[in-house]
């Protein structure tokens, strides 16, 4: 399971990659593989400020739906239109053509209580 | 638990799921490319959770425990059967099939062999024995199954009919394997042409597994998880014990009537009599019409008014929609009657035809 060395991540399993105060978001490779075929994915509403914690896109997978969780507060600037047709890119490119939405962070402090890739791949590994 | 064939698995990279106690894959590539897969070319499916029961005695004796009547099945035949209690209601159906004279072997589903064994064990001219643990079970289905069968095993074996079952004799093998004993059946979940096959030991299943991949290889041959083997029944409207029935169900909410043979003795068949003119739901396939998949418990609503819920409910990849088999009161079952479906989401669907994809359409 591909972890990325340059990312953020939630115990919720969303990562966060940081570009000039705009953060970027999406869902784990472990995610992905648990999560199986994704089919659906209801994306943020641009311009709309979401808490950290909030649930800022719901994704139909064939065997479950989940929530994908705000990493941090700030406003939606950018969704990922692609995945309105082809939701499997989630599956097939979860690091960077499956990414979800980019938001302006209200506050950079909160980046720091993210995991970085070492942290997170501890926690996946206690369940392999 | 596990199966014989769960370091292979881990092997070919699969996602592990608990289904009935044992450890299964659920995918290895992905849900909807092997899906997809089995129906366009072949794959190949670990399904040891699958019990293996062997039954021997008088027919008639073996056909008071089952809706179907064992004295009508020829040797090296079988038959789709279902288990009543004394209230009517289905305690498991499986497939069984006559391998000797006098001789059965039942298939039950996953964690039911134990309690098929203690309920049959009341007769005592039955003699029964339960060899769940010691069999593997894979099958090996899709439209180019032949051409794959038979690079692994003689032509001359291959059962011809649906539900024929043949003794796989030594010697029959076109490899090196530690089989002692093997049968082949013409049967499968998956609405496609297929085969099963009852291996024993259980470990020498791990061999057959790899020479399919392999040989299996030039006709696009991919092992397939639980995932899979659930849309593809779905999308064929097969019932699944534990989602349409887990007590409380009789054989006519499920469709399944056409499976009792009324001309003989079995449990349950009194109450089934009286039970028959008072079925107040029945069991209907749904396609959602807009977003959304229906998972198994949702409710379903004419208007305001609830009228069913959705014992499976799933996507399916042929269709790419959304899918369901629902238990839906009487007058509502009507084919193109819009209903909505309101679980941890919302959507609106309706009534369709069984089954939800036919036969080479995909």
């Amino acid at each position: 399971m591909e972890v990325r060395e340059n990312l953020l991540y939630t115990s919720s399993h969303e990562w966060v990659m940081k570009k000039n105060g705009m953060v970027r978001i999406g869902i784990t490779d472990y995610a992905q593989d648990h999560l199986t075929d994704i089919v659906y994915v209801e994306l943020p509403e641009i311009n709309k400020v979401y808490k950290k914690g909030d649930v800022l896109a719901t994704i139909e997978s064939v065997k479950s739906v989940s929530e994908v969780y705000s990493p941090v507060t700030g406003k939606v600037v950018a969704v990922n239109e692609q995945l309105e047709n082809d939701a499997g890119i989630i599956n097939s490119s979860p690091y960077d053509d499956g990414w979800i939405a980019e938001m302006e962070i209200e506050n950079e402090k909160e980046l720091g209580e993210l995991m970085n890739a070492e942290e997170y791949e501890k926690l996946i590994s206690k369940d392999l | 638990m596990k199966t014989a064939l769960y370091d292979l698995h881990k092997e070919l990279g699969a996602t592990f799921t608990n289904f009935m106690g044992y450890e299964m894959p659920v995918k290895y590539r992905g849900i909807q490319e092997e899906h997809l897969n089995v129906r366009h070319n072949i794959g190949i499916f670990d399904v040891s959770h699958m019990g293996n029961l062997f039954v021997r005695g008088d027919a008639e004796k073996i056909s008071y425990f089952i809706t179907g009547n064992a004295s009508k099945i020829n040797e090296g035949m079988g038959e789709y059967t279902m288990l009543l209690d004394e209230y009517g209601y289905i305690i498991d159906d499986e497939v069984y099939f006559k391998v000797g004279k006098d001789e059965y072997l039942f298939i039950p589903n996953s964690g039911m062999h134990g309690s098929i064994y203690n309920w049959m064990r009341i007769n005592d001219g039955l003699e029964l024995k339960d060899m769940s643990d010691e069999y593997s079970i894979l099958a090996i289905q899709g439209p180019k199954v032949d051409m794959a069968v038979m690079e692994v095993l003689e032509k001359d074996v291959l059962p011809e009919k649906f539900f024929e079952i043949r003794n796989i004799p030594e010697g029959k093998f076109k490899i090196k394997t530690d089989i002692s004993k093997a049968f082949i059946s013409r049967s499968g979940y998956t609405g496609e042409k297929g085969y099963e096959m009852y291996i024993y030991p259980a470990e020498a299943a791990v061999e057959i597994f790899r020479a399919f991949l392999e040989k299996g290889e030039k006709y696009g041959i991919m092992p397939v998880g639980l995932g899979a083997r659930d849309s593809l029944r779905l999308e064929k409207a097969f019932m699944l014990a534990g989602n349409e029935f887990r007590g409380g169900r009789t054989p006519f909410e499920v469709n399944l009537d056409f499976f009792i043979d009324w001309e003989h003795d079995f449990i349950g068949k009194e109450a089934l009599k009286k039970k028959k003119d008072s079925i107040g739901e029945k069991i209907a396939p749904l396609e959602v019409i807009d977003r959304g998949i229906p998972r198994h418990g949702d409710a379903v609503y004419s208007g305001e008014e609830k009228i069913g819920i959705v014992s499976s409910g799933g996507y399916s990849p042929c269709l790419k929609k959304g899918i369901a088999l629902a238990f839906i009161k009487n007058g509502y079952r009507k084919e193109g009657n819009e209903v909505k479906i309101v679980g941890q989401r919302e959507m609106k669907a309706k009534i369709v035809k069984c089954p939800f994809v036919k036969k080479g359409e995909c």
